[in-house]
């Protein structure tokens, strides 16, 4: 845990220097800290009356998401206008993409139309880094088939620090509890939570966290610099003890169908967050889900609406938060600042 | 050194591929015969395609020469490619097929069947034929038949047709023999006509969408695992109802090929103990790639291993140099760990793995330049292996006689195993045999080469070692007496 401790004093940074963002795995802790202070730049802005600051004024912005999303697609074409970024929304339902163009020829038309910034989702991990390959601006990941969601990690992480006292994850116990196996968000906060020094606990079905011990595993010595391990049980129990943070994670219904879950009903009645499970946690402690829900099944509804649930802040938060990103990848921080020291 | 025509003036320039070698002489090189298990300095003449001489140095003629230098060996035998044709002809064609394999120093490869049509009845073997023989290459090409028709896995293909017209065995590469009844029908049918089955030992219900070799990196990298299980499983399988067809039929034979994890060469390794008819062969990037290629590492498999045979971890190592998810590293079986790479290496050393193969899977840039998940499997490697198996001799993993054996007796010997094919050329010793055509490969261990797409003469780019250096630099290839390959560098060397 050393290495979290150190990599947790290093000096701030104040510029940006990544010209895509797919996944937290390469992201510095310094640099996390500033996309966290960015953010809170950005949630000055969400709290004024007039939401619109013309950081990105005439930028072009392009989403391009191959699977269906609602809050993510509308969170980052909220961000992006919230800067005054022109805003291109690209439908693959409605565009070449179902024609049999590939994604390499798309993101090149794309570029060619004038996309800068290109805010993507696609079922195939690893999708994005072929679009980074061909694409002359910035990509930023909106989630990567099983891989990598990002912003959902660093919304994740900035609510956390909003919530929880003095704003820091170093020994802080975090749960996060469902279908870990296919889940980028679970991923994601892997990178940046064990970066932060928390206490992280996967937990689900074995079925569901298959290979995931084999990650915990690798990491169990702590040997990667800035990253510290973390524990991988199927005792939801365990998992909830003392936690300061619980975390749900959709299940879907085509789990069963794969033969991974024998019902919805028995996950409900093993592993749902409810106010009886959550009473192991520690008193005060968030529920947290990056949605979209599944009332009833991996959370009860009394739970989701409950005092401890922090699962809208998430959605405020996630604006704020690809606000921060899209302002640092389009390197406007370093326009207004002068160049800081690598 | 220069390849001449007949009269023609030694080193007046490059010699037609095809034609036959008039005059070619090499002197003090490394020889390496596995045929009479002998290596050592050494010079040879070939006069009219015939190798005319073979002169083995010593003492002080032979000093100096090391194994390090030019090599001489019998021309390569790969026992696993696809040239893609008929139907994939925008992939790979019989004639650049031939070509790559030459530049990679083979003489003789054997095709597999999953062509479309599949080599399922003797026309399309046929067209495969006048294929090779429009191309004007002298390299042998061989062709497994499909086991079921259409690759179906439901009915057997026109087994009896396809050994007369020459088959050298039965496969449903590509994918695995579907069932153990099918399989089990086959072998006592290929045992009956003298051939043996070659399975591409997979249980598809395990590996279903799978993207990556089960593990660590999968696990990090979001790509659906291909669990080992699911090579154990099918290995379990074959080698059950190899036994029970065996009770009907002593000549079933079973080849298994690609095998790629340390626990099915372990069932492999004890098969062969107890006397079982099955042979089996490892790949190239199985014996020296790892799954941390994918995720942007670019070390050799043997550079990967820590301790006590635990694979290294290369996030930790910062060995991540390469952007991940490159798609010229999908392929089938999946790369595995460091460990199993290293168990691979093991069964290749101890006699388990007969041979090396490529496993030559050419594919069109519109099939590799899409997302990783969507990619085609398979490596462009007939062009690599010599190379690759050369950084394992430079790395003192394998020695170098081992190496050109797994590429020539070795594969020859899993012919010659079966009745029908035993009689075949291609299933004769691969030695530097005097007084016989011609059938080498020379190459330069003190020279390298970059794998460019220019360099590169299969049609399929899609190789991991593109952008890299390989050790050996193959000089001239003589197929049957006719050349095969001749690197323009040395074509223009006048000395």
């Amino acid at each position: 845990m050393t290495t979290v401790a150190s990599a947790q004093t290093d000096k701030p940074v104040t510029a940006w220097h990544h010209r895509h963002l797919i996944d937290v795995d390469v992201v510095s802790w310094p640099e996390i800290d500033l996309i966290m202070r960015t953010a809170d730049e950005m949630k000055g802005i969400l709290a004024r009356p007039i939401r619109k600051v013309p950081a990105l004024n005439g930028r072009r912005v392009t989403t391009l998401f191959y699977e269906a999303s609602t809050r993510t697609r509308v969170s980052f074409e909220t961000a992006a206008r919230n800067l005054s970024a022109d805003v291109v929304s690209v439908a693959p339902a409605t565009s070449s993409v179902t024609k049999g163009e590939s994604l390499v020829d798309t993101v090149r038309t794309l570029e060619a139309l004038g996309a800068e910034i290109l805010v993507m989702r696609h079922s195939v991990s690893g999708a994005p880094y072929l679009a980074a390959e061909v694409f002359g601006g910035h990509v930023l990941n909106g989630g990567d088939g099983w891989h990598a969601h990002p912003t959902q990690a660093l919304l994740d992480l900035y609510t956390m620090r909003e919530n929880l006292p003095g704003g820091d994850l170093r020994g802080r116990k975090v749960a996060i509890v469902g279908d870990i196996l296919h889940s980028r968000v679970a991923r994601s906060n892997i990178w940046s939570l064990t970066a932060a020094g928390a206490d992280l606990w996967l937990c689900g079905p074995a079925t569901l966290l298959r290979g995931m011990d084999r990650w915990a595993v690798a990491w169990s010595g702590g040997a990667i610099p800035g990253h510290g391990r973390f524990n991988v049980t199927s005792d939801i129990d365990a998992a909830l003890r003392d936690a300061d943070v619980v975390m749900g994670l959709r299940i879907q219904r085509e789990r069963m169908q794969g033969g991974l879950l024998p019902s919805l009903r028995e996950y409900a009645a093993r592993f749902q967050l409810n106010a009886k499970r959550l009473s192991l946690a520690k008193p005060g402690a968030i529920v947290m889900h990056p949605g979209p829900m599944n009332e009833g099944v991996e959370i009860a509804p009394d739970v989701a609406i409950s005092g401890c649930s922090v699962i809208t802040d998430q959605v405020a938060n996630g604006v704020a938060v690809r606000m921060a990103l899209l302002y640092l990848l389009a390197g406007a921080h370093e326009a207004a600042h002068t160049e800081a020291a690598r | 050194m220069s390849a001449g025509t007949d009269g023609a003036t030694p080193g007046s320039g490059s010699l037609k591929i095809g034609a036959t070698v008039g005059r070619f002489e090499l002197e003090r090189a490394w020889l390496v015969d596995p045929a009479s298990g002998r290596e050592g300095p050494g010079e040879i003449v070939v006069t009219d395609g015939i190798l005319e001489s073979v002169v083995w140095l010593e003492g002080a003629e032979a000093a100096g020469v090391t194994d390090k230098g030019v090599v001489v060996a019998p021309g390569f035998f790969d026992l696993h490619a696809h040239f893609r044709e008929p139907g994939f002809e925008d992939a790979e064609t019989v004639a650049t097929g031939s070509a790559a394999a030459a530049h990679g120093g083979f003489t003789t490869v054997a095709l597999m069947p999953n062509t479309a049509p599949a080599v399922d009845d003797p026309g399309v073997l046929g067209r495969i034929r006048s294929a090779a023989a429009a191309s004007g290459s002298p390299v042998g090409v061989l062709v497994y038949g499909a086991v079921s028709a259409g690759r179906a896995g439901d009915q057997l293909s026109a087994m009896g047709e396809l050994a007369d017209a020459g088959v050298i065995g039965y496969s449903d590469d590509g994918a695995p023999v579907k069932t153990a009844k099918l399989l089990r029908s086959a072998l006592l049918y290929a045992g009956m006509l003298g051939l043996p089955v070659a399975d591409h030992a997979e249980d598809s219900e395990l590996t279903a969408g799978a993207e990556a070799s089960e593990g660590y990196v999968a696990s990090v990298m979001g790509l659906a695992g291909w669990p080992v299980a699911g090579e154990v499983q099918a290995v379990s399988r074959d080698l059950a109802v190899l036994v029970d067809a065996l009770g009907d039929e002593p000549r079933a034979r079973l080849h298994l090929t690609h095998v790629s994890t340390a626990a099915a060469l372990d069932l492999v390794r004890r098969a062969k103990a107890s006397g079982l008819p099955v042979t089996c062969d490892v790949t190239p990037h199985h014996l020296a790639l790892t799954d941390e290629w994918i995720a942007g590492a670019r070390r050799w498999a043997w550079e990967a291993l820590g301790a006590a045979g635990v694979p290294r971890d290369p996030w930790a190592d910062a060995a991540l140099t390469a952007s991940p998810y490159n798609t010229s590293l999908r392929v089938n079986p999946p790369l595995r760990n460091a460990a199993d790479a290293a168990a691979c290496l093991a069964a290749l050393i101890d006699g388990t793995a007969d041979a090396v193969v490529t496993d030559h899977a050419p594919h069109t840039v519109v099939d590799k330049e899409v997302e990783f998940g969507k990619a085609a499997n398979g490596i462009s490697g007939i062009e690599t292996a010599l190379g690759v198996l050369l950084a394992l001799v430079d790395a003192g993993k394998l020695p170098l006689a081992r190496a050109v054996a797994a590429l020539t007796s070795g594969p020859a010997g899993v012919v010659a195993a079966s009745s029908r094919t035993a009689g075949i050329a291609a299933a004769g010793p691969r030695g530097l045999t005097e007084g016989a055509p011609a059938d080498l490969v020379v190459f330069d261990r003190s020279d390298r080469w970059q794998v460019t797409p220019e360099s590169m003469l299969s049609k399929g780019k899609n190789s991991p070692f593109v952008g890299r250096e390989l050790p050996g630099r193959v000089l001239v290839t003589i197929a049957a007496g006719r050349l095969a390959y001749e690197d323009p560098l040395a074509a223009g060397d006048e000395s």
